[in-house]
């Protein structure tokens, strides 16, 4: 899965990122963590705060730093 | 050696937190923590005065113990009130999002819509490194410029935490004469901009971005999500904002124990006309988080300080910050950050100048 973290790089979309790849280790799957930090990218998908997490495509979190627990039960779907 | 269970930090903390009853992971826990809350806020005065007294063996009426007693006492005081107001902010703010906030302002041209914006960024959450974003997803989506800026200077002048701290500082009257003031200076300051018409300002790659929103699926949160959201807000917020407080309650010790009120008074008073450009002109190129201000504007004001001029000092302070202001830039052409600082500038100043007149 890809997992995109959109932020340009304040503290929390650093943790927010941090906990993206926590997610990822703990699920053990082959999953790839991608920061965007271009405001133009961000915008063009329609981000209004940030951070924000994007699984495969999908903005799912938006505006606060998800914990990776939250993240991991996203990747499990 | 693998069925060994794990025992890092992590896994225990785990199961620490399942061991709790349910309802205590609930939100059952508040119906402790609030009551202690205000007990020991009720009980904060007379034990920093037990402190200077008995273990500093200070006069309480002396220069340094005043100033110790005004550190020891605002100290928790600050903190509590700040780790109640974050929890009450955070958890109501679940409830409106940016997007919300959008889509109540598209498409809503002239002075109510300006209105309504300054009024919306008293309530929702903004964080500077989202001002971008921000202003392009309001601009694209069919929210007048003007609009938007009464909303992008509204967020961060009229903050919510402010707010709430001033009317547990200082009684509702100076909370709302705080937020009376924001919500007029980011009135005036879109409406300015609408009226100037100034959307050729705006960097060409803004107007070139093809929008395709996506649609945000939030999921839905119980009474207890939304707990747990506050709960960390009050640790990232506190977390961050202490040293800020620290410095602020050091400062307004030190005004509070050692400036004699003739000479503030003098320099800070009604009379004195110049003070409100002073304090703005200081105040700008400062930057400091809503709640570090807040322990000076009680020991300035105390001390006999004009309310208008400790006003426009703690609002320069606050509203315009080179961050931000270096941020918006990406978006923004050098003459309209020109006006946007501008218009906020001079609102600044007549509201200065008019509270010192007429209070």
């Amino acid at each position: 899965m890809l997992i995109e973290v959109f932020g340009p790089g304040c503290m929390k979309c650093q943790t927010m990122e941090k906990h993206a790849k926590e997610a990822v280790e703990k699920s053990g799957g082959d999953h790839q963590v991608v920061k965007i930090s271009d405001y133009a990218a961000m915008a063009s998908r329609g981000i209004l705060s940030t951070p924000a997490l994007a699984l495969d495509g999908q903005i799912k979190f938006q505006g606060r730093v998800a914990s990776s627990d939250e993240i991991l039960a996203l990747i499990k779907g | 050696m693998s069925e060994i269970p794990c025992c890092s930090g992590e896994s225990r903390k785990q199961s620490d937190h399942e061991s709790q009853p349910r309802y205590w992971r609930r939100g059952g826990w508040l119906l402790v923590a609030l009551p202690l809350w205000f007990l020991v806020y009720h009980f904060l005065e007379p034990f920093a005065q037990w402190i200077t007294a008995s273990i500093f063996k200070l006069d309480l009426k002396s220069h340094l113990g005043a100033s110790v007693t005004f550190f020891f006492f605002d100290t928790p005081k600050v903190l509590m009130l700040l780790t109640l107001v974050v929890l009450v902010v955070t958890y109501l703010q679940t409830f409106v999002s940016p997007e919300r906030t959008r889509a109540i302002l598209a498409k809503r041209a002239g002075a109510w819509g300006n209105l309504l914006a300054s009024l919306l960024g008293i309530i929702t959450p903004f964080c500077s490194c989202s001002a971008v974003p921000l202003f392009i997803g309001f601009v694209k989506m069919g929210v007048p410029l003007g609009v938007t800026f009464s909303y992008l200077v509204s967020a961060p002048t009229v903050n919510e935490v402010a707010l709430l701290m001033l009317f547990g500082m200082f009684g509702w009257k100076i909370a709302l004469l705080y937020a009376i003031t924001g919500v007029t200076i980011s009135f005036f300051a879109g409406l300015v901009i609408g009226k100037l018409g100034m959307e050729s300002s705006l960097e060409p790659w803004v107007l070139e971005i093809t929008y395709n929103p996506e649609s945000v699926e939030e999921a839905k949160q119980s009474f207890s999500d939304r707990l747990d959201v506050a709960v960390q807000g009050v640790r990232d917020i506190v977390g961050k904002v202490w040293p800020y407080m620290l410095a602020g309650i050091a400062a307004g010790a030190l005004i509070h124990g050692y400036i004699p009120e003739s000479l503030l008074v003098k320099v800070m008073g009604k009379g004195v006309w110049w003070n409100v450009p002073l304090a703005v002109l200081i105040g700008l190129p400062l930057y400091s988080n809503a709640a570090g201000m807040l322990p000076i504007v009680q020991a300035l004001i105390g001390k006999g300080a004009a309310l208008g001029t400790v006003l426009a000092f703690m609002m320069a302070v606050i509203s315009l910050s080179p961050p931000e202001t270096i941020i918006l830039r990406k978006v923004l052409r050098p003459r309209l950050i020109g006006v946007f600082v501008g218009v906020v500038t001079i609102g600044i100043l007549v509201v200065g100048f008019l509270f010192n007149a007429i209070l």
